[in-house]
């Protein structure tokens, strides 16, 4: 069997017409078989899923206190009114996607156990000895852990949380987007 | 020029060296071809030629292909039981799985055997593979068994993968998120193949239902075919052992 192969390959003038034949019909069955697995893989995927629609409407913006932090659990979303205005923020942590949990404080273990925790680069805050405690995330899979405006500061994630589009409605709500990322320092003024 | 050849050479000896693992022999030409043919053919004959006692010796092989083996009958039938009470939706999975724990008369018996017999064969498989390794018995002829064996222990790593989807607890539901979020940071065929094993962009009733058939079917059905050749290359080629 080996033998044939390699004679076959090191001199095409010893085919047969039957080998030739041969040949051609198991060629004929290697591209159908791709083509079948090809198919195959297209069927599987799904051209419609039947998800949560990644836009939806929040409350008012009067709802949202300035200052406050707004998880919205079933959409994983968090939305952030400061003196700018909105943002969102998607709820799925970077490092391999569970789902943060706010805490009014994520830094004063870390301080009191002697980690070095980096200033927020955004908003510049810092957790210090004076006043350890800062209100961020913790995802509970690997214990990543952001500030309150998605910064990483600990933890095996590797980038912040996304910010995603927040716009007004017509009839003046909250309108989050979250299939659009947008830039960290994105601001809706209301 | 010479180093090119060379390069051939050794790419067709290579090449050889894999199918006439596959492929024991050529066309049954002569009676001594035809004898081998007939002697290596699982339907002609099914037993091996010979089985020397010190092949099968216990404390050689430790018995860990077979106990493999014990264990996914083990698995394949307390599945069985398992699967007249489990609906794979997100509305029902959770709740029969607790039924079957708790309801269901030795539901909670039949759970844990299949959960206890699944670990177990992830280090009954993981003992198997590296017994064969330190005895050097995945050396010729046996390469192309070593080959599906490989396959074999990433089934059974499939197998617990897409069962631990199944009770619908937190735990799975972010286990899952986890691994697939793994595969998606693969290059290239990453996001797309998350995709494909979700089903959609996050861990839901398509993924729960998918998980559910590879768990159920797929998977093993596979797994059976590949012990079925594999089984049958063992018989035929010996046990390493005791030469």
């Amino acid at each position: 069997m080996a033998s044939d192969f390699r004679r076959l390959v090191q001199d095409s003038r010893e085919m047969t017409r039957r080998s030739f034949l041969a040949m051609a019909g198991w060629a004929g069955f290697t591209v159908a078989s791709l083509i079948a697995l090809f198919q195959s893989v297209k069927f599987i995927q799904p051209n419609a899923t039947y998800e949560d629609p990644p836009a939806f409407k929040a409350d008012a913006p009067s709802a949202y206190p300035v200052g406050s932090t707004t998880v919205i659990i079933d959409k994983r979303v968090v939305i952030n009114r400061d003196p700018n205005g909105f943002y969102a923020i998607s709820l799925i942590c970077t490092h391999l996607g569970c789902t943060p949990r706010y805490f009014q404080d994520v830094t004063s273990d870390l301080i009191a156990a002697g980690t070095a925790i980096s200033k927020d680069p955004d908003t510049g805050q810092e957790a210090t000895k004076a006043n350890p405690a800062l209100p961020g995330f913790k995802c509970p899979c690997h214990g990543s852990r952001y500030f309150r405006d998605a910064d990483n500061f600990f933890g095996p994630a590797p980038r912040p949380m996304d910010r995603v589009h927040v716009e007004l409605a017509k009839d003046g709500k909250l309108f989050i987007d979250r299939s659009i990322v947008v830039d960290h320092h994105y601001r809706l003024k209301v | 020029m010479r180093v090119i050849r060379a390069a051939i050479d050794e790419a067709y000896s290579v090449m050889a060296q894999m199918v006439g693992s596959v492929f024991r022999h050529g066309l049954p030409l002569t009676d001594k071809i035809a004898a081998r043919t007939a002697l290596t053919n699982f339907v002609l004959h099914i037993h091996p030629v010979r089985v020397r006692r010190s092949w099968i010796r216990m404390s050689y092989t430790l018995c860990l292909g077979g106990l493999s083996f014990f264990l996914f009958i083990v698995l394949t039938v307390t599945g069985l039981y398992l699967m007249f009470y489990y609906v794979p939706s997100t509305q029902h999975a959770y709740q029969d799985m607790r039924d079957l724990q708790f309801v269901v008369t030795f539901g909670g018996f039949i759970r844990n055997m299949h959960r206890w017999a699944a670990h177990a064969m992830v280090i009954t498989v993981w003992l198997h593979m590296a017994r064969v390794f330190l005895t050097g018995a995945y050396k010729k002829p046996r390469e192309f068994n070593w080959g599906i064996g490989t396959v074999l222990l990433l089934i059974t790593l499939l197998l617990s993968f897409t069962g631990y989807l199944l009770p619908w607890d937190q735990l799975s539901i972010w286990a899952v998120t986890v691994g697939t979020n793994m595969a998606k940071y693969a290059p290239i065929a990453g996001p797309y193949t998350r995709y494909l094993m979700l089903g959609g962009r996050a861990v839901g009733d398509a993924t729960l239902l998918r998980f559910y058939v590879m768990h159920v079917v797929g998977l093993p059905l596979i797994g059976f075919l590949l012990m079925v050749i594999h089984f049958w290359r063992v018989r035929k080629d010996g046990f390493s052992g005791g030469l």
